[in-house]
């Protein structure tokens, strides 16, 4: 039952496995990685840069990742 | 400030805000030394990874790996990925320790993860490839058997840029995958990384020896037809660097062994169709995209002339070498400091019985 529930909240993609998010950094930084609700994304600040999460996986190869614009140069801003 | 479009070039910009920042400098100068050339970005501000040598072709693979998700849904018995992972877990009842958390990166997961069998002591187990239909398969899998005390967790990611934080896994099994990285030695430093003190690093990968007959059938069958040769194999580990990317990874007891498997097939076509069940097919930069129907058919008949056993299945041999090693740990063997010897040479020489002066 308990397995059950698991898979329908991973399917949701809302939740990220607890192990998951102890563990998983950004792959290019090496930086702990922000889950933004609104684009149900793993979001890399230092180099803005966003992995997408497909039913619940999050797939962090450099390749998907989607550059943002904004967010870099507020984090560049902040850093300085 | 330029605005950078490649995600690569990205890596460029992070290390340059981060020599600003000296209070935050001793955590930073761990990403110096993940890849072999001291830094992804190479060494320019928008440089992309051009100084680094690319064998291989990694989305091809990818994809590659997707195709190979759906083939091997249909055949089910995998024998000589099933043996590899077998030997590979073994080893796991060797050690006195359990691992609870391990990492399981690509290559054949999902043989893997059905024989773990509870060796090892593992609690919790993350699984990584770059493919993502892989992944889903696997976990589909693991829904049918529920027979699963395992707690597994599922990811997609690259072998070369490990997301994976510093010092949190006991364990990274990685069973036939780091062959097709462009960054042999930088993957493992980054498994090294990843790995907590004490944590054990287990791997196999395709030795020299592999396929030698395909290799030979396929060289001489292009010479004839087409006079010349194109890369259709690829750079394969040798034993002797296995040792030495051990060593330069970082690892401490570090151990390697070979295996010979030689798969019987019924033709060359059925080899061919294994391997890409497998995900195995050329993936070299080089490649040639182009094959001719008759080189293919010279190929399988040399082969079969060359190679056939008497009961006409013709076999193909793998030469699967075996890495193992350890993070460092206070606990592990080291070497003595120089001059710190008790016994000199001279007394040994004494107890021993010296008739002979050297």
């Amino acid at each position: 039952m308990v397995r059950l529930s698991r898979v329908l909240l991973k399917d949701a993609g809302n939740v990220i496995d607890k192990t998951l998010s102890e563990i998983l950094v950004c792959p290019l930084s090496k930086q702990p990685l922000r889950f933004c609700e609104k684009t149900k994304s793993l979001v890399s600040d230092t180099i803005g840069v966003s992995f997408p999460m497909k039913g619940g996986i999050p797939c962090l190869v450099p390749k998907d990742g989607k550059i943002l614009e904004e967010e870099s140069e507020a984090s560049k801003k902040n850093i300085k | 400030m330029r605005r950078i479009n490649s995600i690569y070039g990205r890596i460029g910009l992070f290390k340059r805000i981060s020599e600003k920042s000296t209070k935050q400098s001793h955590t930073f100068l761990a990403s110096h030394s993940f890849s072999t050339h001291g830094g992804y970005g190479g060494d320019g501000e928008l440089q992309q990874n051009n100084s680094k040598v690319k064998i291989f072709d990694r989305d091809l693979k990818r994809i590659h790996r997707d195709r190979a998700a759906w083939l091997s849904s249909r055949h089910k018995n995998n024998s000589f990925v099933d043996a590899v992972a077998d030997n590979l877990l073994d080893r796991l009842e060797d050690c006195k320790k359990s691992f609870p958390t391990a990492l399981c990166l690509g290559g054949s997961i999902g043989a893997v993860k059905r024989l773990i069998r509870g060796r090892g002591g593992i609690e919790k187990l993350i699984m990584m490839d770059t493919s993502y239909d892989m992944i889903k398969s696997c976990r589909d899998a693991d829904e049918d058997s529920l027979g699963n005390s395992i707690e597994t967790s599922y990811l997609v990611g690259d072998e070369e840029f490990l997301p994976i934080k510093e010092s949190s896994v006991d364990l990274i099994i990685s069973s036939l995958g780091l062959h097709w990285t462009n960054d042999l030695p930088g993957s493992m430093i980054q498994c090294k990384l990843a790995l907590k003190p004490d944590g054990l690093f287990l791997a196999a990968i395709l030795g020299g020896e592999t396929l030698k007959e395909l290799r030979i059938a396929c060289t001489l069958a292009h010479m004839e037809r087409e006079g010349g040769i194109s890369p259709r194999l690829s750079p394969l580990a040798q034993v002797r660097d296995a040792g030495n990317l051990l060593t330069r990874a970082g690892f401490s007891l570090p151990g390697v062994d070979v295996d010979e498997y030689v798969v019987k097939y019924k033709s060359a076509l059925d080899l061919i169709e294994h391997l890409r069940a497998m995900g195995e097919t050329n993936g070299l930069l080089e490649r040639n995209k182009i094959l001719n129907r008759e080189t293919a058919l010279a190929t399988a008949a040399i082969y079969d002339s060359m190679f056939a056993t008497e009961d006409g299945t013709i076999p193909a041999t793998f030469q699967v070498i075996y890495m193992t090693g350890w993070r460092e740990h206070s606990s592990h063997q080291q070497a003595k400091r120089r001059g710190s010897a008790t016994v000199s040479f001279r007394d040994l020489h004494k107890q021993f019985g010296g008739q002979s002066e050297s």
